[in-house]
């Protein structure tokens, strides 16, 4: 009898069992934590955290390396819909908005490179660190925002401000790789060319993505189903393309959505919401976001992780405080505002990466302090949002009229004049 | 306690508007107002800026004035200035009697003492109040007169419905009505009209008995189509949806202080009761149909064509519109009437060129913002 019809051992998981699972086991962590009256993100993040080391005990964490296409594919979302929430004619009338994102990054950047420098490390790879410091995780804004049904000037601002701190420190990231190749020994040309490919290729992929969907929307009828799947595949395809040219995703991904918001004088691309696909990569994405964490590198990061950590906190903090009365805040929603551009997760991690590939040197001596500063803000930062966006008032309050149903028998002056 | 009525100078007049405060990412209704109010605060305008129901609203209520330009110039500055502060926030402004697309539920309570108990008594109704009309004051000598123009104004209301109808699209659909606004505000237990009395005093009475029962504390408890305003000393149109334009809401309060001149300088003495036997359907005729409505005369006995109805009248008021310096804006309003233009057509033509919800608000916010005056330029980049 000869059995081959039956799966051999041992057996080989599927990349679709794989994602399910995440996926399941992120959503129920999440409810977990709605529970007990936490942020679904942090119940994602801790399923991740005690998968990572479950999956390397039984040999598989080689399948949580390869499961990064979903995380490529989430980031590419969401860096996509940061791009498009990023307002560049808001941005001319209000000088402001500007003014703080460049204050809270740049002074983010250089109290953490201040930081690392005391701690006497090599200033071209404290640098890169410092410019990784800058960028606030788009995916836990966005999350919690759609969350907690948050809304207003506090919760728009913070969108154009995680854009911008995302968007400087992709350059600044470019730019230092010039000194970094030059302190490696590469080649002149290789120092000044690559980071310039970088930079370029990414902005003509967005271009060129944000072009072919202007140009496809517009034979195709104007609904949001149709825009959908459009949109949604269009990223895809950037996400695929920027890694087939070897371009950073986070750029060219930003580029794109900024393009298509930006560019399109006559409206052809409607402003689908990405949400209902969204959220099911978003889970995937914190979990392994969790799992690529190991609990142990905190301990080895140790007192400069937290240093990090701290100080880009209150260079962040400074830099939003000190521009929002100048836009016309009121306290409440700057210091809400300052809370919100805290988190710190996915979109650092794959520039950790992304650096770490390019250079080894950077990541035996950066790597652990870097992972652990994400971990830390990875459960401190949505803590840290959901409380600002509460504190400046923006979240969905409680239907007045779910309650007091009996003080509310008796009339009495009703609007309409 | 009998309402005492504040006397005003006859004639005098003014408007409230309430306008969408839209986002412009999809142009949706946002819950900008709470933030465009505090900035328009620090700002000195005439008349006033409020709050409305739900964050998305905010409302206009202009200064007295005494003639039709006075209330367009002023208009015109309230407009520039709040479009100028939320440019600041990133929001867009827009007129339009109700937003084509939003879903109500999504809306938030101003969380103020009146409007948190509103919601709390009128449950979901409070959300899709979220409807946005023009009210017109006009100013009168008594009470017994406020309770006169009420009645007198009464067969005229189709004609307002027919010239500010703005909001042919509600929840994402067109509804095929002209305006879809006023069936938000037939949901409330004291809508429709004043009931037949004929004078100031008969007017107190009746008022006592409902707050008697405990169903009205105050005159804002009535939400009726028109009805007196003792503490202003005005009767109060509160027919129209928000015009598109300022411009095309000073023509309508144009257009009621004529009337108003008219019925003061010719007293009609004919019983009210027989008006309000059709009252209910001439104004859905109007409603649904705009122009093409019939209109049924009860005391002639016959139909006519709304549009026909409208240009007679205007014919018959202009010489009070010529004494009044009302002439230029009748003759807009006759202008519309005639070519059967209205902003609901705007409306529904901009949807047919842009096919898409959104394109239409951003348009609509668009025309808010510029005008009237720029309606040629508009209309030729849209298409």
């Amino acid at each position: 009898m000869n059995f081959g019809f039956l799966p051999s051992l041992p057996f080989t998981l599927s990349y679709p069992l794989l994602f399910g699972v995440l996926l399941v086991a992120g959503m129920l962590g999440g409810e977990l934590a709605r529970i007990v009256r936490i942020p679904r993100i942090v119940g994602y993040v801790v399923v991740g955290l005690g998968l990572g080391p479950l999956a390397g005990a039984v040999g598989l964490d080689s399948l949580l390396v390869e499961a990064r296409i979903f995380v490529d594919l989430a980031l590419g979302l969401v860096l996509f819909d940061l791009g498009r929430r990023m307002d560049l004619q808001w941005m001319k009338r209000d000088w402001t908005i500007a003014a703080s994102g460049f204050a809270e990054s740049l002074l983010a950047f250089f109290a953490v490179l201040a930081t690392l420098l005391a701690f006497r490390f090599d200033p071209v790879e404290a640098g890169l660190a410092a410019a990784i410091s800058m960028t606030t995780s788009p995916a836990v804004l966005m999350l919690l925002v759609h969350d907690l049904q948050s809304e207003g000037q506090v919760t728009e601002r913070a969108m154009n401000l995680v854009a911008l701190n995302g968007l400087s420190a992709s350059i600044l990231v470019t730019i230092l790789l010039s000194s970094a190749h030059l302190e490696a020994k590469s080649q002149v040309e290789v120092a000044l060319l690559h980071p310039l490919y970088l930079f370029l290729g990414s902005l003509s992929v967005g271009a060129a993505m944000a072009w072919l969907s202007r140009t496809i929307a517009r034979k195709i009828e104007k609904t949001r189903e149709v825009h959908f799947a459009l949109i949604a595949g269009m990223v895809v395809c950037a996400v695929g393309l920027s890694t087939m040219l070897k371009l950073p995703v986070i750029l060219s991904l930003l580029a794109f959505g900024l393009f298509a918001r930006n560019d399109d004088r006559s409206y052809d691309l409607l402003n689908v919401n990405l949400a209902p696909v969204g959220r099911l990569l978003y889970i995937v994405l914190f979990v392994i976001t969790g799992a690529s964490l190991p609990l142990d590198s905190l301990a080895t990061g140790g007192v400069v992780s937290l240093a990090l950590v701290a100080a880009r906190a209150a260079g962040k903090l400074t830099g939003v405080l000190a521009v929002a009365p100048l836009g016309g805040l009121r306290m409440r929603q700057a210091v809400g505002l300052g809370a919100a551009v805290l988190p710190m997760s996915s979109l650092a991690l794959l520039m950790l990466h992304d650096i770490a590939r390019l250079f080894p040197k950077f990541a035996t001596d950066f790597m652990a302090i870097i992972l652990g500063g994400i971990l830390v803000m990875e459960l401190v930062g949505p803590f840290a949002v959901q409380w600002g966006l509460r504190f400046a008032g923006e979240t969905l309050p409680a239907d007045p009229a779910a309650t007091g149903r009996m003080a509310a028998r008796m009339p009495s002056a009703p609007s309409a004049d | 306690v009998p309402l005492d009525f504040t006397v005003s100078r006859s004639l005098t007049f003014g408007v409230e508007l309430e306008l969408m405060v839209l986002n412009t990412r999809d142009y949706n209704l946002s819950r900008g107002a709470p933030d465009l109010l505090a900035r328009l605060a620090k700002k000195k305008l005439p008349g006033e800026v409020k709050p409305e129901i739900t964050e998305s609203m905010i409302e206009i209520n202009s200064a007295v004035n005494e003639s039709y330009d006075t209330l367009t110039a002023e208009l015109r500055l309230v407009r520039d200035a709040i479009v100028n502060e939320a440019e600041r926030l990133n929001l867009a402004i827009a007129g339009g009697g109700a937003h084509p697309f939003h879903q109500w539920q999504e809306r938030r309570i101003y969380p103020t003492e009146r409007f948190l108990h509103v919601s709390s008594l009128y449950g979901y109704l409070a959300k899709q109040f979220t409807v946005f009309g023009q009210h017109i004051h006009i100013g009168v000598e008594s009470g017994d007169d406020a309770v006169y123009l009420t009645h007198g104004l009464a067969p005229y209301i189709p004609h307002f419905i027919a010239l500010s109808a703005s909001s042919p699209f509600s929840q994402g659909v067109d509804t095929s009505f002209e305006t879809s606004r006023l069936h938000a505000v037939s949901a409330f237990p004291l809508s429709g009209q004043m009931p037949p009395v004929h004078t100031w005093a008969e007017f107190n009475r009746y008022f006592d008995e409902m707050a008697g029962y405990g169903i009205v504390a105050s005159m804002k408890d009535f939400y009726w189509d028109i009805r007196p305003k003792p503490e202003y000393g005005t009767i109060e149109i509160r027919i129209c949806d928000t015009p598109l334009t300022v411009e095309r809401a000073a023509q309508l309060a144009a257009y009621a202080q004529t009337l108003a001149a008219h019925l003061l300088a010719n007293r009609r003495t004919e019983p009210v009761e027989p008006l309000y036997r059709v009252y209910g359907y001439n104004r859905f005729q109007a409603c649904r149909f705009g122009f093409e409505a019939e209109l049924v005369d009860p005391y002639e006995r016959k139909s006519t064509r709304l549009r026909e109805h409208l240009l007679d009248t205007l014919d018959r008021v202009a010489v009070d519109a010529q004494r009044l310096g009302n002439k230029a804006a009748l003759e807009v309003l006759w202008r519309s009437a005639q070519a059967q233009e209205n902003d609901t057509r705007w409306l529904r033509e901009r949807y047919a060129e842009a096919k898409s919800m959104p394109d239409v608000v951003r348009l609509q916010a668009l025309r808010w913002k510029e005008g009237a005056a720029q309606e040629a330029a508009v209309a030729g980049a849209s298409s």
